[in-house]
């Protein structure tokens, strides 16, 4: 009797197991499938049954997007917007958190918190308007500086840096940086940075994977093509060549490759990052 | 506003609530050990005000300002090229007649609750299943669902354009050998069909992201309580409803507000799925996608400013809701 139950059980495992993993493949599909169409020639892509091993025509391929616009060119784009953006959030945030973690007791420092806190809860819609005369007024359209000096203050960042460098920083430390006769910004650079470098990676994968996925804000600042940041340009270049799918499809791929070559590096921040919140509660 | 990613933010709420109750008494010990001597104070608050002020100073210039600003837009006729004119309610007024910001809220009302209860139930289902029945490959399963995240709202609806195409799409060609006739059917201009895609585009995205709040909520339940249940003959479906439900609400809780925000202020997926249009007679124009044509298609910066203030209301609205219920729910 009991073996039957076991056996019951272990059938229902694996059935469970195999209809996870046919899941998963459904997941994974498009993807693999963007990858093999970047690899075929037109008239394959729309065989039946649809091709599902890569093909040879992928220098075919990247020839005519070359033809139409410089294929690397987006990917620099958003190389040269996320990388400052997130060196200067990452930094500006741990110095803001770490403020408000170490002098508890300054006065205004409630308030500000509160309403650091308080703007999480603005949806980015409500900017969107006036940011944008805001940067024509500046002369900043149609320029990066909108998509990265506005960026590098980020509330979000800053309760996050707040809330690490609170749970993984011990006061003593501080008393004994002061003993030592640390200033507060020497303290920061030699011995907090040092100490939340985990939070700051984890900070900085979000950071950079949000940037390069990005839309709206690009969309509406961004007005010459030469700029166009990844989503942007592959979106333009689906509309306007819609036909030709496995130009878009090898185009999307080289837009998509750093984004997962960044995630198999360092997937362990980017969960971390994830679960720091949802593991408390 | 140009914030890491919107994605993420209310988990940081999250974290920061949990890190309050858990700091506050040694906030008091601080207190308490308070004799220092005034210059001492003094160079302190100095050292705070400095620490924090390169993150505030680029936080009132670039997103307290616009957002004040836009509170005035709001009650302004503006095309920012003329004078700017004074006309009190009359935006939010007019947002309201018009049938396309209906159709939006009704659009919007339909992507947010359809995608998240898809979402989170797929996702709850996953997470069940890899916690608790699967065999082996769990490090598996928790990347592979993770991976559509990583792709740009905006590239998965072009992927999904592609799969979709009327003529020669991949889809139509399973649809048409199913059927034993070729299929031609345009799923990008049908009316019905075009939201449930928008739906489909979030679920693939974000299954992973709700799966692993989950796994985390699940690990931190007791696995002994599972072992007496297994004993005492309880079934599976009795464990799931009686003990992993009730104890994974605070995670349930946190996913489905989590999609919510999210969903209310959908833009991406919709304005690339539609090519900025919203679809056949608006059927998928989102209260985000209203608030972009009007300002950057129409240059109607008083309107556009209004309907941002109805997406804030939402937001707060839905807040709201979402806390009166769970702690009525008692979380």
């Amino acid at each position: 009797m009991r073996n039957l139950l076991a056996n019951r059980e272990k059938r229902f495992n694996l059935a469970v197991t195999v209809a996870l993993f046919l899941m998963s493949l459904l997941f994974v599909l498009p993807l693999y499938w963007t990858a093999v169409f970047a690899t075929r020639t037109l008239s394959e892509v729309f065989q039946f049954p649809p091709p599902i091993w890569f093909g040879s025509s992928m220098l075919d391929n990247y020839a005519r997007i070359e033809a139409v616009f410089p294929p690397f060119r987006p990917i620099i784009n958003s190389i040269i917007v996320a990388v400052p953006k997130t060196i200067g959030l990452v930094l500006v945030s741990a110095l803001a958190g770490y403020g408000f973690a170490r002098y508890v007791r300054a006065p205004g420092r409630g308030f500000l918190l509160g309403a650091t806190f308080a703007t999480l809860f603005f949806p980015p819609s409500l900017a969107l308007i006036p940011f944008f005369l805001q940067m024509g007024w500046l002369g900043w359209l149609n320029t990066f500086w909108p998509l990265i000096v506005p960026a590098v203050a980020s509330g979000f960042g800053v309760i996050w840096m707040y809330t690490y460098i609170g749970s993984t920083i011990p006061r003593e430390l501080y008393e004994a940086a002061e003993m030592d006769g640390a200033k507060g910004f020497a303290t920061f650079f030699f011995v907090v940075l040092p100490i939340i470098r985990p939070g700051l990676a984890a900070l900085a994968v979000w950071t950079v994977i949000g940037t390069w996925n990005e839309f709206q804000l690009p969309l509406v600042v961004l007005g010459d093509g030469t700029l166009f940041t990844v989503p942007l340009a592959l979106t333009t270049l689906s509309t306007t060549h819609y036909t030709d799918t496995p130009a878009v499809m090898l185009s999307t791929l080289m837009g998509l490759v750093p984004v997962f070559l960044l995630f198999a590096l360092l997937s362990r921040q980017f969960i971390a990052g994830l679960t720091s919140g949802a593991v408390k509660s | 506003m140009g914030n890491v990613s919107t994605d993420f933010r209310p988990l940081i709420i999250l974290t920061f609530i949990n890190h309050l109750i858990i700091e506050a008494p040694n906030g008091k010990v601080i207190m308490a050990a308070a004799n220092v001597r005034s210059g001492v104070m003094v160079r302190r608050n100095r050292a705070f005000y400095a620490s924090v002020a390169p993150f505030f100073a680029i936080f009132v210039a670039f997103s307290i300002f616009p957002v004040v600003f836009s509170f005035y837009l709001g009650l302004s006729d503006w095309d920012g090229f003329s004078e700017p004119e004074f006309v009190g309610l009359a935006n939010y007024s007019r947002a309201l007649q018009d049938p396309v910001f209906q159709k939006a809220i009704w659009n919007t009302l339909y992507l947010w609750f359809w995608s998240t209860i898809l979402t989170v139930g797929l996702a709850l289902g996953l997470a069940v299943m890899v916690n608790e029945y699967v065999l082996g490959g769990k490090t598996y399963f928790r990347l592979v669902f993770l991976l559509p995240l990583l792709v740009a709202p905006a590239i998965a609806a072009i992927l999904l354009r592609v799969f979709f195409t009327s003529n020669g799409g991949i889809v139509n060609m399973l649809v048409g050998a199913a059927q034993g006739q070729p299929s031609y059917f345009n799923w990008l201009a049908s009316e019905f069909w075009i939201k449930p895609l928008v739906v489909l585009l979030v679920i693939w995205r974000w299954t992973g992201w709700h799966m692993i709040i989950f796994l985390a909520g699940l690990q931190s339940i007791p696995r002994d309580i599972y072992e007496a249940a297994r004993m005492d003959g309880v079934g599976r479906w009795a464990i799931f409803s009686r003990i992993t439900l009730p104890l994974l609400f605070p995670s349930l809780a946190f996913s489905i507000i989590t999609a919510t925000l999210g969903g209310v202020q959908m833009f991406d997926e919709p304005f690339v799925l539609t090519q900025g249009q919203g679809g056949t007679n608006n059927s998928t124009t989102t209260l985000g996608m209203y608030l972009y044509a009007t300002a950057f298609s129409q240059f109607d910066f008083g309107l556009g400013a209004a309907v941002s203030w109805y997406i804030f209301a939402a937001v707060v609205a839905f807040t709201l809701l979402h806390r009166s219920i769970t702690k009525r729910l008692g979380a």
